[in-house]
């Protein structure tokens, strides 16, 4: 049976970090290596690594994983390199999730030409983080621990099923903060695959089976919502 | 030690204890002398101001009567602040209590017989420096003008403006530069001299005897001669002998030479000094500065932080012992300097109060050891400011920790958080990124809640968010340091908490004024 993977390209901290933070989320977490990386002595979490060269045609990585449901992460330290790398997964396969790291704007959008489905720009995300730290103190701790961190506040995607009381009913009309304890920070429109519309913005949206509402609450009230919408959707 | 000596040397101990004593003459030698005293711009203005006023009054009496009580104020009220200034100046130039403790010292140390004649000579001897030094004589001839009824004295209101050498940074340092050339300009004074003395004389025997000649005396030659080497040529005495022209030949060669000469080492002094002079500027605008972010190192991560910071309301400083980089800094419209962020005479140099000016220090070297050793230095200076500091590899977190840093940035961990993140709930994190980053016009803000705003609203149910089409996320209060989410109703708001909301710019905008506005019934 083929596996929900994640393929990490690099032998480096990078690749580590997510191999430690992706482990409970994949049933195969694996590091490719360059031949010139692998001398380097790093803490391996339990992780497997195999080698790769440039000019592979990936036909063994195809054999064992479920491309549909698997990522790939490239964060070679050489730009060159993982855009090459970026661009020959992409040309093999069409539908794999890549997302890749860059260190500057230029390769960024050269990742993305490149077919990377995401790109986190890496130098601006932690210039942004620094600012927010310094301008907006607050908003950065808390933010950081809904996203990163294991504390009381949760942020979720929730779907709403086909049975749901409050279909065809206005966004302005109803508030959960109240009823469910959550705060909805925006909506994705059933028809607007990954577009998002902020909450604040929502005046007359009416509501549908398949939207998926962005929510901050409390784990428990969270679960609750879950429960009145339908289902989670991360 | 007879009675007498040891009565003054008794006095010196005396006042060399006394703390009033002391603070007093602190005070006069900050506003007088500290440029780093945060008033004595302030006296500075007050003085230029006074002389200013001093050289228009006197522009105005020449052709026509001036007010009594002008007069008055020119000639007494400004002579006799200068003469305060002056003696004020007289007074903190040197101490005399010091030098006759040192000498009274020294004396018992060697056992040696102490004469009191001996001390009250070197102190003398120290004020007289001051008393002859250039800047205490132009600050003597401008109080002579107090002698009015000496008509000459009168003109020394003129060398009034000459004060301005003290109260003017940028002629110190134009002073300062071509005090670097003093000995090109002594070579050029004396071959000036030389040929100026050497021409007048030929010029003389040549012309002196010839009656259609206007140079009848030495002056005339002398004269003509200045005139001449000056390349300035007025024309109104000339060679008319074919031997005095002959000698005009060579004074006009020479004082071509002269001029080029002159510029040439006015531009060398300037080339050489320019980046100097640059750096006094600097480290005096970055000194008048009130509140800043410091920031050690620019390389990548800075520079994208300091885009971010662009619309701060602090002032961003870049430190960094690599020109180059500090180049780059300037070029991205920066106040920058060439300062070893890692060297605590950095801070010296610049002269700042860490504490009071600096909000944040930002470590921001691509190098854990550059980081923790700016980190430590900073530390050691001030225990309290707030470091943060960027960290290329874990396993240094701990060092970076012990030597002090505040919060700690570490890129790669921030990679696998993100990672997760993307794999997990990638729309969840895209509307977290794109509001922080105000992507899409809606914005998350921290509203503080001051005393304007308590009088008028008491609870979060009369803050009334969802009529601005505002989120209100949650409250941070001051009280307990603890952030409430999605705060009931009932929940009263106290001074010094944080709103945490969420909107678009225009209501958010209208919101504040809301809050603001709003009188409690």
């Amino acid at each position: 049976m083929k596996k929900k993977a994640a393929l990490i390209f690099g032998y480096n901290d990078y690749a580590f970090e997510i191999a430690k933070n992706l482990k409970s989320g994949y049933e195969k977490v694996t590091i490719y290596t360059l031949g010139s990386e692998v001398e380097l002595p790093k803490n391996c979490h339990d992780v497997d690594i195999k080698n790769f060269d440039l000019s592979d045609n990936w036909s063994n990585i195809d054999e064992d994983i479920d491309r549909e449901n698997s990522i790939a992460f490239c964060v070679l330290e050489d730009s060159a390199e993982n855009i090459f790398l970026t661009i020959s997964l992409r040309s093999s396969f069409a539908n794999l999730n890549i997302i890749a790291l860059s260190n500057n704007k230029q390769t960024a959008s050269k990742l993305q030409m490149a077919g990377a489905n995401k790109v986190i720009p890496l130098v601006q995300t932690t210039a942004e983080m620094i600012a927010e730290m310094l301008q907006k103190p607050i908003v950065k701790e808390v933010f950081h621990n809904i996203l990163f961190q294991s504390g009381a506040l949760k942020i979720a995607q929730v779907k709403i099923n086909e049975q749901n009381s409050y279909i065809g009913k206005e966004v302005s009309e109803i508030d959960w903060s109240i009823k469910y304890g959550v705060v909805v920070l925006a909506l994705v429109n059933k028809d607007m695959s990954s577009e998002f519309i902020y909450s604040s913005k929502i005046k007359h949206h009416i509501i549908d089976k398949d939207d998926i509402f962005i929510v901050v609450g409390y784990a428990k009230d969270i679960m609750e919502f879950e429960k009145m919408t339908g289902s989670r959707c991360d | 030690m007879n009675f007498f000596t040891r009565l003054v040397v008794d006095f010196a101990y005396f006042l060399n204890a006394s703390i009033a004593y002391q603070r007093q003459k602190r005070f006069f030698y900050d506003i007088l002398e500290n440029d780093k005293y945060q008033y004595k711009k302030y006296f500075d203005i007050f003085m230029i101001v006074l002389i200013f006023s001093s050289v228009a009054i006197l522009i105005a009496e020449v052709k026509s009567e001036i007010n009594i009580y002008l007069k008055f104020f020119n000639i007494y009220i400004i002579s006799i602040i200068f003469l305060v200034e002056y003696a004020l100046r007289f007074w903190i130039s040197s101490s005399v209590s010091e030098v006759i403790i040192k000498k009274s010292e020294h004396s018992v140390a060697l056992d040696r017989k102490f004469y009191l004649y001996k001390a009250l000579l070197s102190a003398a001897k120290e004020k007289l420096r001051f008393v002859l030094s250039i800047k205490a004589i132009i600050d003597l001839l401008a109080i002579l003008p107090i002698f009015h009824e000496l008509r000459l004295l009168r003109l020394f209101v003129v060398f009034r403006v000459f004060k301005l050498f003290r109260y003017t940074k940028s002629f110190q340092a134009f002073a300062s530069v071509l005090a670097t050339k003093k000995f090109e300009f002594f070579i050029l004074f004396i071959f000036s001299s030389i040929v100026v003395f050497v021409s007048s004389v030929l010029v003389y025997v040549m012309e002196a005897q010839n009656p259609k000649s206007p140079i009848n005396t030495l002056f005339d030659a002398l004269y003509w001669s200045i005139v001449t080497i000056a390349t300035v040529g007025y024309g109104d005495i000339v060679a008319v002998t074919t031997e005095g022209r002959m000698v005009a030949i060579f004074v006009i060669i020479a004082g071509v030479s002269v001029l080029a000469f002159t510029t040439s080492i006015v531009v060398s002094a300037f080339t050489e000094k320019l980046d100097e002079v640059r750096e006094i500027r600097t480290v005096d605008t970055i000194r008048g500065l009130k509140h800043f972010y410091l920031i050690c190192g620019y390389e990548s991560v800075a520079q994208e932080v300091v885009k971010k910071l662009k619309n701060t309301k602090y002032s961003v400083i870049v430190l960094d012992e690599d020109a180059q980089r500090v180049e780059n800094a300037k070029k991205d419209g920066l106040i920058a300097i060439n300062y070893d962020p890692g060297d605590v005479e950095s801070y010296q140099k610049l002269g700042i109060d860490v504490d009071l000016q600096v909000k944040t220090i930002l470590c921001l070297r691509e190098s854990d050891i550059e980081n923790v050793y700016t980190t430590l230095t900073v530390r050691s200076i001030s225990k309290d400011v707030n470091i943060i500091s960027l960290l290329m590899d874990d396993t240094n977190r701990n060092k970076l920790n012990f030597a002090g840093a505040n919060e700690i940035f570490y890129p790669k961990g921030l990679v696998g958080m993100i990672a997760k993140e993307l794999t997990g709930r990638p729309v969840a994190f895209e509307v977290i990124h794109a509001l922080r980053n105000d992507y899409y016009g809606v914005e998350v803000e921290e509203i503080l809640v001051d005393d304007r705003m308590i009088q008028n609203i008491l609870y979060v149910k009369e803050l009334n968010s969802a009529k601005f089409r505002i989120i209100l996320l949650g409250i941070y209060k001051k009280s307990t340091k603890r952030f409430f989410f999605n705060p009931t109703d009932s929940m009263i708001l106290e001074s010094g908490d944080y709103l945490l909301v969420i909107g678009n710019h225009a209501f958010m905008r209208e919101f504040e004024i809301y809050m603001h506005k709003k009188k409690r019934r």
